[in-house]
């Protein structure tokens, strides 16, 4: 028995190196060696299949619970239920680097499977996949290999950290990495294409479909992660501009500065150039996240293991990719023939204008995040930059570009003028008319107004467009047609649920007994009793209350805590009551002699946020199968 | 100036990088933010001794020697790992003056945390309230802080110390 | 209407409306939400004071509250809390010398830019 689980670990280890080995002869120059490129493909899609093993057999390893495994015996427990011993294998440093060499690597294959590129263009791009995957693969072979033996004989796990047993904390790595990886084959395309000899730009549709793909994950993956955060740390908030999803957001608005110069090119050579430039970045930005997260220099709520020889060697994979990367660009970049239209207000500059308060919007990310560091070495002195600053910095920036959104898609290439300009005009004065109106008669608040005003806008002026320019049919012709004003609506909806969720929240806090009513907005909450559940791997303690509407009805609402006692670990569980139009947030605090503390947020419109979110992963995904 | 755009983020990248390298070999503590009272006076404040009601110790009382004042409490874990040490300075600098305070605990359970643990302190002050230990700057239990003669704040740190920590640091400065 | 002009109109609305913060007398409560918002709770991983239901994070509420009551300026009671914790625990960083990078940087850069667009425009 244990000589076969030890097996398994060697398998994996094995062919992980294997990978390893194929990739590098896939790096012998053209004049030493020359491959046909039926052997080349041949021999890629062998390493991916390793590598595929590779993964696979620690998967295998946690699910058999084989703490022969030193990997697994950190980070599993026996007891859990299956499903959080799969994702176990990667909600830990050494699987989840090895699920994002994998990753590097499906990509390759995927793209091998679907270019239709010359054939010396793609086995270029495919080099540099394999050169990336070699970077990384060697990182986990030395520095952190997830199939080392445990040296001593155990019967049971430690168990994987309580906060990571959650759906969705399961999968949201995954997408993370789904987004953060693909960005690598937008880079080794872009790195590619200025090797090419002549200046055809076919390069640009494969690039477009795949920062699409990536694009569309990263966002599935922040939200996931935003989600969990919303409902597992029981702050009432989504997004608490922490280090660790600050530097998830800056590849992921890097990405989309991407997305939107590679539909807009038509065909000139500084936006093309532009283009490499945004490539490079947004895979130097995702493994700048990697590097950040897992040296774990940075203080964040999402606490991971760190270590200070696995920072440095990613300090140096990032140095040597992105350095390699700029280098590359500054070398091979051809002289740039200006040959940008512009006009004050047409799509081009309206292209440029977005992508300039994007790049601003990245770098003032970026320097809030490391700030604290370079204060710290300078002056031995330690700084917060946190919320406060991201809100009265990156969203003043980020507002001229939201009203652009609304007009972008209709404006012309070639003159200044929208046609039927008048509607929107009309539009939108009877739209600021209302909520003008609106916030009179409310409470005033100055984002709170342009927040609405923005998003309502944003939905209004899409709208209006779509009934303008294209004739109704039940086809997906149409929906593709449409599909840039679907996505804005998707922000519009998401601006809208962002700021009432955050401007109009309402907080209650109460101190009640087992059986005491309140009154909270003309709504009686009533604490009926409490619980103590066992769960197959936690103790939960969890609060019955309910709220009686107006209407009658009756909803409960049940808050509590988990205990695992696996890791002697107190995680806190909101309970949330979700419509569409508010959440009702209750968390559950201290005790005092049976008097418990609970806190009650109101927050509206939240579900907006998600409604947002899944409208632009959807247009997202219209945009890949549009070709 | 074409070539210096281009230039610029490898510039820039370098910086980056550099930063934290340095950061990560100055081997800075992302959960131990440095004091910002080190080097400052001493703040002022009373505490009454544990056993005697009646007898106040002030920051007055502190000048002109070196002390050091560790924040402890019955119900603090860590403080119970680094208790010894405390024997060990005292023996090591018999004139250094060792003054604890019992940070937001009943005075009963600090009497019976001394009774287990032994009494390394000069003397043992009060500070149910908390009062004292934000004064201090203090977040977290247990935290030591070395006053000089003239009244500055010369060394402080969060959490249990070490044998390392005694050796590296604290030694150095008498 | 021109377009250019709409424009123009639209974005002096907006600054117009974002200079006119209410400077309406603030309730004790109000202000100490507001002020607690801003800072760090030491003992929790990057969470604010307001968000926090910690020891650390009440004893700091109940400080700011009691200063509020002493009459002290939410600028005081900055001052009075970094004294003892350092500029750590708070989450919207001073506007000094230090952090004056920090602060200018993205509007220098937005300023840069928009000169640069407008000479390439003015240029065509």
């Amino acid at each position: 028995m244990e000589k076969r689980l030890q097996m398994i670990s060697l398998i994996g280890f094995f062919a992980l190196c294997f990978s390893t080995i194929f990739s590098f002869t896939l790096l012998i120059p053209v004049s030493i060696f020359k491959i046909n490129i039926k052997y080349f493909i041949l021999i890629f899609r062998l390493s991916t299949f390793l590598v595929c093993i590779s993964f696979i057999s620690l998967i295998f390893a946690y699910v058999s619970s084989d703490f022969t495994n030193f990997n697994v015996f950190q980070n599993s427990h026996s007891d859990k239920p299956l499903i959080y011993k799969i994702t176990g294998a990667w909600g830990n440093h050494e699987g989840s680097i090895l699920l994002w060499i994998c990753m590097i690597s499906l990509y390759g294959f995927f793209y091998s499977l679907i270019s239709k590129s010359a054939n010396e263009f793609k086995i270029l791009v495919l080099k540099f996949q394999s050169a990336l995957f070699i970077i990384f693969a060697l990182f986990i072979i030395l520095t952190s290999n997830p199939f080392l033996v445990n040296s001593v004989f155990v019967e049971e796990g430690l168990g994987l950290n309580p906060i990571l047993q959650d759906p969705a904390l399961a999968i949201h790595p995954p997408m993370l990495y789904l987004g953060y990886v693909g960005f690598s084959l937008v880079f080794s395309l872009a790195i590619a294409s200025l090797f090419r000899n002549n200046l055809d730009q076919d390069w640009i549709n494969e690039a477009r479909t795949w920062s699409m793909i990536s694009w569309g994950f990263l966002t599935a993956g922040i939200a996931l992660g935003s989600y969990w955060a919303y409902y597992e740390l029981g702050w009432g908030g989504w997004w608490f501009w922490d280090p660790v999803e600050n530097i998830s957001l800056m590849p992921w608005i890097a990405g989309l500065a991407l997305v939107h110069s590679l539909l807009m090119i038509r065909g000139e050579q500084a936006i093309e150039k532009w283009i490499v430039f945004l490539a490079i970045l947004c895979f130097s930005l995702s493994i700048l996240g990697t590097f950040l997260v897992r040296s774990g220099i940075l203080t964040s709520v999402h606490s991971f293991a760190s270590d200070a020889s696995r920072g440095l060697f990613i300090l140096l994979i990032f140095f040597l990719t992105t350095g390699f990367g700029f280098l590359i660009f500054l070398i091979k970049t051809p002289s740039k023939k200006d040959d940008l239209h512009l006009l004050l207000i047409n799509k081009t500059s309206a292209l440029i204008i977005n992508n300039i308060l994007m790049m601003i919007t990245v770098f003032t990310i970026l320097l809030g995040t490391i700030y604290p560091i370079i204060i710290e070495v300078l002056t031995n002195k330690r700084i917060s930059v946190g919320g406060p600053y991201f809100n009265s910095t990156v969203l003043p920036i980020l507002l001229p570009g939201f009203l652009l959104m609304s007009i972008a898609p209709v404006l012309s290439w070639k003159t200044n003028q929208i046609k039927k300009f008048r509607i929107y005009v009309i539009c939108f004065l009877i739209l600021s008319l209302i909520v003008s109106l609106q916030s009179y008669f409310t409470s005033f608040n100055t984002w709170g107004f342009i927040g609405l005003i923005l998003g309502s806008w944003i939905i209004i002026a899409s709208i209006i467009s779509i009934m303008i320019r294209h004739r109704f049919s039940f086809t997906i012709k149409y929906i593709t047609s449409i599909n840039s004003f679907i996505a804005h609506i998707g922000v519009g909806v998401m601006i809208i649920g962002v700021t009432f969720s955050s401007i109009y929240q309402k907080e209650y806090n109460f101190n009640i007994e087992v059986g005491d009513k309140v009154s909270l907005e003309n709504e009686i909450l009533k604490f009926n009793d409490m619980q103590i559940i066992e769960e197959k791997n936690y103790q939960s303690l969890k609060a019955n209350i309910s709220i009686k509407k107006k209407n009658g009805n009756i909803i409960y609402i049940k808050p509590g805590k988990n205990y695992y006692p696996v890791s002697k670990m107190i995680t806190t569980e909101a309970g949330i009551y979700h419509d569409w139009f508010k959440d009702i947030y209750i968390t559950l605090g201290s005790e005092n002699n049976n008097i418990w503390f609970i806190r009650v947020l109101i927050n509206p419109l939240v579900s907006f946020i998600w409604l947002g979110v899944i409208i632009m992963v959807f247009s997202s995904a219209i945009a890949v199968i549009k070709k | 100036m074409k070539k210096i755009v281009l230039i610029l983020p490898l510039i820039l990248l370098t910086i980056i990088c550099l930063f934290f390298l340095l950061f990560i070999l100055l081997e800075k503590n992302p959960n131990e933010p440095p004091s910002a009272l080190l080097y400052k006076d001493l703040p002022t404040f009373t505490s009454n001794n544990l056993y005697n009601k009646n007898i106040n110790l002030g920051s007055n009382d502190l000048k002109e020697k070196y002390t050091l004042i560790n924040f402890f409490a019955s119900w603090c874990t860590p403080c119970r790992v680094e208790h010894h040490f405390f024997f060990e300075i005292k023996k090591e600098n018999p004139d250094l003056f060792i003054l604890g305070l019992a940070h937001k605990d009943d005075p009963n359970d600090s009497k019976k945390y001394l009774e287990e643990e032994g009494n390394p302190y000069s003397f043992v002050g009060l500070d149910q309230d908390g009062k004292i230990a934000f004064e201090f700057g203090v977040f977290g239990l247990p935290e030591t802080f070395i006053v000089n003669s003239d009244g500055k704040i010369i060394f402080k740190h969060t959490g249990p110390l070490t044998k390392e920590i005694i050796k590296n640091e604290i030694t150095k400065l008498f | 209407m021109k377009l250019q002009n709409f424009f123009k109109l639209l974005f002096f609305l907006l600054f117009f409306l974002l200079s006119l913060n209410s400077v309406a007398k603030e309730s004790t409560e109000d202000r100490v939400k507001k002020l607690t918002l801003e800072l760090r709770c030491m003992t929790c991983q990057n969470q604010s004071v307001s968000d926090s239901d910690s020891d650390f994070a009440k004893d700091i509420s109940k400080i700011v509250e009691e200063k509020f009551k002493d009459g002290l300026s939410e600028k005081e009671i900055k001052i009075f809390l970094t004294d003892r914790y350092g500029e750590y625990i708070l989450l919207n960083p001073y506007f000094n010398s230090k952090n004056l990078l920090l602060w200018l940087f993205p509007f220098v850069l937005v300023i840069a830019s928009m000169f640069v667009f407008f000479k390439k425009i003015k240029k065509k």
